[in-house]
């Protein structure tokens, strides 16, 4: 389920700031108390992808004598933020409706 | 959140070796364009030192906190899956947009031995040069759209195309391997000229020559690089 979601988990962790991929994965775990561990075969090729897609953009620098690269969300990437989260509010008003037998609320 | 640092952590040797053995095991499992791979190996060196960081701001001494980072970071095998497409999307680009910057050199260089070779009244080119022309053209109507489309497969479109870095890496490897033969009849049509067509302009014919054996040895490996970063894809 998450898979579906990835990018836009992403997206959100970048949304306050630059951070390097490890960063990333903490950033995840701690926002999520641990539920969302995501793989570092996961997360560090989504966000080259993501840079490659033009939704985030990448710069190197020096950090204790060692190359880290950080990454940080572009302008297509906070539009592409805004379309995941009005999708997954749609999708979880849609589901919780389904699950919990509510109706479907209807616009005011 | 604040970043992991890295500073006040003093890893001790066996930690050093932990991460080198990981780090060596995933970059050879790595497949494509040495540069990308290069930062890859990079990147991934500053995450696990972070997580050993992390580990040890945890209480963990030097080794159990590099030893922590490394399981952390996951099966090196898993982790260059991963990075698959990546790299043939790397390598493909970066091939497409090599050949496309160092074509119109080779083609500069063959039309310079051309012009220079059969500018005297009463030097025809040879009938074969309509041949030759022909096959270059045929390569060039292949290569150009190839290498072309490598980098389009390989850039932000690929965002919605599944399937771009797989495509990207067959397009940049069929623009390679089409340098290759064009190069090698180039060559071919040199050499026959040499001994049959009564000789070359040889300063402009070195240049020719030059370029595209040059050309001719980096595009077929980079049509294996290319190859093999496909070959690795899941």
């Amino acid at each position: 389920m998450l898979k579906g979601h990835l990018d836009g988990l992403l997206l959100a962790a970048l949304e306050a700031g630059p951070l390097h991929g490890y960063a990333v994965m903490e950033a995840l775990r701690t926002a999520s108390g641990g539920r969302v561990d995501l793989p570092t075969g996961t997360v560090y090729p989504a966000l080259h992808r993501l840079e490659r897609a033009g939704l985030i953009r990448s710069s190197w620098s020096s950090e204790g004598g060692r190359r880290r690269r950080s990454y940080q969300l572009t302008a297509a990437g906070r539009r592409a933020l805004a379309g995941e989260r009005s999708s997954w509010r749609e999708f979880s008003t849609t589901v919780s409706a389904l699950l919990e037998g509510r109706p479907w609320p209807n616009p005011a | 959140m604040a970043e992991p640092g890295l500073t006040g952590c003093q890893p001790s040797p066996r930690a050093q070796q932990l991460i080198d053995a990981y780090l060596a095991e995933l970059s050879g499992r790595l497949a494509g364009d040495a540069a990308a791979r290069a930062a890859i190996v990079a990147e991934l060196e500053d995450g696990l030192w972070a997580a050993t960081t992390a580990h040890q701001a945890r209480g963990l001494p030097s080794e159990e906190a590099a030893r922590a980072a490394v399981a952390e970071f996951g099966d090196p095998r898993a982790v260059a899956v991963g990075f698959g497409p990546e790299l043939a999307a790397a390598t493909g680009r970066r091939v497409g947009l090599g050949l496309l910057a160092t074509g119109p050199l080779v083609g500069t260089s063959w039309l310079l031995l051309v012009a220079t070779t059969w500018r005297w009244p009463g030097r025809e080119p040879p009938a074969a040069l309509g041949l030759v022309a022909a096959l270059v053209g045929l390569v060039l109507a292949v290569a150009i759209p190839a290498a072309a489309l490598s980098v389009v497969l390989s850039g932000r479109p690929s965002r919605w195309l599944p399937a771009g870095p797989r495509s990207a890496a067959t397009t940049a490897a069929t623009a390679a391997g089409a340098c290759v033969a064009g190069d090698l009849v180039l060559l071919a049509a040199l050499l026959a000229s040499t001994v049959f067509a009564g000789g070359v302009a040889w300063p402009a014919a070195l240049l020719a020559a030059g370029a595209s054996s040059l050309r001719l040895s980096l595009a077929a490996r980079a049509a294996r690089r290319c190859l093999a970063a496909r070959a690795r894809l899941p």
